[in-house]
């Protein structure tokens, strides 16, 4: 079923450059299959607990609390560029004494607004009893995304009893406090538990109920917590069907609430964490200022939302696109690139050359995170297109290697220089994957801005690509490349695994083989489409179905 | 007095007396000052060719030890010691040198992180670190028979993301743990206990065990619906809240030596790098204060995480890099060897200022540098060559005359194994091996009195 030598067991569903003297041949995918067999490509996701970007957005959902508490939790285990990879995630004394903490902080704030909490019932007139009742009902439900059973109802009615007999509390507000600090340490809101039916629709393959589905639709794609028209949705069971499933898809990608899924994938894939810490040397670029930073990167994720959310939502724009959104900041420190003016601090969309600026890969952002700090790198940028456009993974250097980017010499071009390195025959091997990629963005210096000559040199930003599936040839400029890259089934079976590992919180396995042939098939027939691709992670049997739980060790190690 | 400035203002906390609400004795009172180990990580190497001290351990003059002269009768240097286990283990040298540095075990096998070492055929990618580290080790045992406010404290500088090359911590085979790296954060976990009047205090202890005692309870009911892996996943969050609410009902005892030098916090910046100098300052005055008072008497300081890419402005630096970059040039290039040197040097000048520190806080005839053993790690020898062998340790403090300081001994390419089971001895936790037997057969030979 796989094409030869495809590792699809590394989480990067990779094409891995073994020893880095060959490449391996990428999968011909064949036609779309709806009929698959829902007993074929089922694999499980362990358990995985919020994210603090989930936990964030969970809390602003469920008490308009938006002071990102769970920016104090220790960072989330980072796996392959993801930080919300489900077999990473590990728990520690630390995280569990500061969910403590959290839960002690958002619930102090929270009954601040008692009346908010309970706009529907006065304790002074309905009584303490029935008011708490019906909270722990209600947000009970909100809170664990699904209704309470009646064991916890009691459970958590107890808590607010003994709040209020004990002498020094006593208060309503105190009962509704407790009750909130312990739903918000308990396992049912910290992390998403996917069951699945009690009946299997065949063999031991059962599907999600509909309140499981609301909930793995509103964190694969709003990463929080279902919205009402979702938990209405669950409520009258109506997540059963893919058209169910697929249309409540669409409308949530319509809502504002998907631009935390898009900026929060792109940060990743994109590396835009790196632009937070960035520094530069002031001697040798004067105009950069670590103010200009933020502007990059919102630049970048503007683009990104605007092109999949709102534009023709095509990796082919994402890619291409000859024009980005500046204020009139950004767009000075662009220059003559920039075709539109700009007055203000909004960003807005601008036209820019076509034969200098296409799409994110040439953003500034983006451009100057993959240099080094006084030079571009033709190193950094060939590895980034090579690991995370075309999904190869390029081992470090040896142990025993010394690395060093070669010190600025005023006589020669950064090209030249890194040719001097590439031919080094220790190093040859894997740096001729890199280096001339990277070459091929020679007209963007350390930050990311345009240059026709450099030491009195004329930039010769050709290079040649090799050891890929799809475009093996000679480029000349990164606009040339881009639609390149744009239309390499290499590169478009990268994205979605991209997708596909942050959606579904896992890295891709050997099962699923014909889940990855049934997204890239969509995605190609959508003309690369994002949302549609994010519409068809919801259609997938490793989606919709899992294998019923099972309460002790498979001694056969079927399941697992 | 503790005192803290904190975003900009001052805030000053009175040490109460606090008798009537300790259910615990205060060993540092009582005049038999428990003993305690502390683990202090730097990383990417050192610059092993003036590391050594001279014969006569005179530290004056010294090209990176320099600071540490006062406390060289209180030093021991280990020349010679290999981490000999990490070129048994799968994972490049900085993974190596990092997951089996307090572990002495293999890294596990798994999908999690790429390896960096890339031979043809090789596996690519390593799972989590295989062992127990050391101290976690003896924290586990010293709770058996003395229960503190943490069962051990771990605390970082920078250190940010987490991942094989950032955690030298585990607690049990594949289960990382992280440190504490926000100071502002750590005044309040640490401190704000003794900000409470008792009655206050026993209404939040009253208040949590109420709450984590539901919390438990939903724990059981979930995860009987569990699979048996998630189950397994879920099981050490429910043993994090059992150890929590014991951990909450110790009231700590405060005793004469728990007072503090003065906080600086650096508010929302302690991530900026130039704030590392700040960030890291205000950890040391914590974690001095918390073994004064008793609050762990196992603790560790990671500065960054291993291929730390920290940029020393603060330091005389001629190449504009960060550290994981200098540490690469060759040994040929004397700009970086000079970057280098004052790097090292500025970490044992922080090192110095946290042995003085111990050494001032006085508890009964020792001090607290006296009753404790610092212990100085590093993922690499050296940076170039990621080489794990002749490791730059360096021990401080005695752990109350178990260690014969003021010394340096060359071991000849014993194993790093050793120094952690000589650790566990100089604890009164003893044990015959540590992680992999063959490279941990019983103590070294020379550090014991």
């Amino acid at each position: 079923m796989l094409a030869q030598g495809i590792k699809f067991c590394l989480p990067l569903a990779a094409t891995l450059l073994v020893g880095c003297t060959g490449s391996i041949g990428g999968d011909g995918a064949s036609a779309i299959d709806d009929s698959i067999a829902k007993s074929l490509c089922v694999v499980d996701t362990p358990i995985r607990r919020l994210t603090r970007f989930e936990y964030n957005r969970t809390v602003r959902d469920l008490l308009g609390d938006s002071s990102n508490p769970a920016d104090l939790l220790p960072p989330e285990e980072e796996v392959a560029g993801f930080n919300n990879q489900a077999a990473a995630l590990t728990s520690s004394d630390l995280l569990i004494e500061q969910y403590m903490k959290v839960a002690e902080d958002v619930s102090t704030r929270a009954v601040g607004n008692i009346e908010a909490l309970l706009p529907n019932c006065d304790p002074e007139l309905d009584g303490n009893e029935s008011c708490a009742s019906s909270f722990i009902q209600d947000f009970g439900k909100r809170a664990f995304r699904r209704p309470l059973l009646q064991s916890e109802t009691e459970r958590f009615k107890a808590v607010f009893d003994w709040a209020l007999a004990d002498a020094d509390l006593g208060r309503f507000e105190d009962g509704i406090q407790l009750v909130i600090e312990t739903m918000l340490q308990s396992p049912s809101f910290l992390y998403r538990p996917e069951l699945g039916d009690q009946t299997p629709i065949e063999g031991d393959i059962v599907p999600f109920t509909s309140w499981e589905m609301a909930t793995k639709l509103s964190y694969m794609l709003w990463n929080t917590m279902p919205d009402d028209a979702l938990f209405a949705a669950a409520a009258a069971d109506e997540l059963r069907t893919k058209e169910q499933i697929a249309a409540q898809a669409r409308r949530m990608l319509q809502d504002d609430k998907a631009r935390d899924l898009v900026r929060n994938f792109h940060t990743q894939w994109l590396q835009l964490t790196h632009l937070d810490s960035l520094t530069k040397d002031s001697g040798v670029y004067p105009n950069y200022d670590n103010s200009i930073r933020g502007l990059w990167k919102e630049e970048i994720q503007t683009f990104v939302e605007q092109v999949i959310l709102e534009g023709d939502g095509s990796l082919r724009t994402l890619l291409t696109a000859d024009y980005s959104f500046m204020n009139e900041e950004l767009a000075s420190f662009y220059g003559d690139d920039v075709l539109d003016s700009v007055s203000g601090p909004e960003l807005r969309q601008v036209q820019l050359q076509p034969e200098r600026r296409a799409g994110f890969l040439t953003s500034a952002g983006l451009m100057a995170s993959h240099a080094n700090v006084n030079q571009s790198s033709p190193v950094f940028r060939g590895k980034f297109v090579r690991e995370q456009l075309m999904c190869n993974t390029l081992p470090l250097p040896p142990n025993d290697l010394v690395i060093e980017p070669p010190e600025l010499d005023p006589t020669k071009t950064t090209k030249e220089q890194f040719e001097e390195i590439g031919a080094n025959p220790a190093c040859a091997g894997c740096h001729t994957l890199m280096n001339p990629i990277g070459f091929i963005f020679e007209h963007y210096d350390g930050i990311g801005q345009w240059r026709d000559q450099q030491n009195g040199k004329p930039i010769d930003a050709t290079g040649q690509v090799v050891q890929t599936d799809d475009i093996d040839g000679d480029y000349d400029g990164a606009p040339e490349l881009a639609r390149a890259l744009a239309d390499s089934t290499q590169v478009q079976e990268c994205v979605s695994s991209q997708w596909f590992r942050f959606a579904y919180n896992r890295s891709v396995t050997s099962e699923d083989s014909c889940s990855i042939e049934q997204l890239n098939d969509v995605f190609r027939a959508s003309d690369f489409n994002i949302k549609s691709l994010l519409v068809a992670l919801t259609q997938t049997n490793a989606f919709l179905y899992r294998r019923a739980v099972e309460l002790e060790p498979d001694a056969a190690g079927g399941a697992q | 007095m503790l005192k803290g400035t904190l975003f900009g203002g001052t805030v000053a906390i009175g040490l109460p007396m606090l008798d009537a609400m300790l259910p615990v004795s205060g060993a540092a009172q009582t005049g038999t000052a428990p003993k305690r180990i502390v683990f202090w990580f730097t990383a990417n190497g050192t610059r092993q060719d003036i590391w050594s001290p001279p014969a006569n351990m005179d530290l004056n003059g010294h090209p990176l030890h320099a600071a540490m002269a006062p406390f060289s009768n209180k030093l021991i240097f280990l020349d010679g010691v290999d981490q000999s286990v990490t070129y048994d283990s799968i994972g490049d040298g900085h993974q190596t040198g990092m997951a089996c540095m307090l572990t002495n075990a293999e890294i596990l096998p798994g999908s999690l992180f790429c390896e960096g070492n890339c031979d043809a055929g090789n596996e690519q990618y390593v799972g989590w670190g295989g062992g127990q580290s050391v101290d976690q080790y003896i924290a586990d045992e010293i709770a058996k028979d003395a229960v503190t406010k943490f069962k051990s404290l771990e605390l970082g500088v920078q250190v940010k993301s987490s991942s094989i090359w950032s955690r030298m911590v585990y607690s049990a085979p594949d289960q990382p743990v992280p440190p504490r790296e926000d100071p502002n954060q750590n005044f309040q976990d640490f401190f704000s206990d003794i900000d409470s009047d008792p009655f206050a205090l026993r209404l939040i202890q009253r208040r949590r065990k109420s709450v984590l005692d539901a919390v438990m309870e939903e724990h059981a009911a979930f995860q009987s619906r569990l699979g048996y892996d998630d189950k397994q996943k879920l099981d050490k969050h429910l043993q994090s809240i059992r150890d929590l609410e014991t951990r909450l009902a110790v009231t700590t005892n405060f005793g004469e030596a728990c007072s503090s030098p003065e906080l600086s916090l650096p508010g929302g910046t302690f991530q900026q790098n130039d704030m590392y100098p700040v960030t890291g300052k205000a950890q040391m005055d914590m974690l001095v204060m918390a073994l004064a008072c008793d609050l762990t008497r196992v603790a560790s300081l990671q500065w960054s995480r291993s291929v730390s890419g920290v940029r020393f402005n603060w330091v005389p630096q001629t190449l504009d890099e960060g550290h994981h970059g200098l540490s690469h040039y060759d040994d040929s290039n004397a700009n970086a060897k000079a970057d280098l040197r004052e790097i090292n040097k500025w970490y044992s000048d922080q090192f110095a200022y946290l042995l003085g520190l111990m050494d001032g806080v006085q508890e009964g005839e020792n001090t607290l540098l006296d009753n404790t053993v610092v212990v100085w790690v590093n993922e690499l020898g050296k940076g170039n060559n990621h080489t794990r062998r002749d490791m730059p340790f360096i021990l401080a403090g005695g752990c109350q005359g178990y260690f014969k300081t003021g010394q340096h001994i060359d071991f000849g390419g014993e194993p790093h194994g050793k120094l952690l089971v000589s650790l566990t001895h100089a604890m009164n936790k003893p044990v015959s091996t540590f992680g992999v037997p063959q490279y941990s057969q019983g103590p070294l030979s020379g550090l014991a009195l």
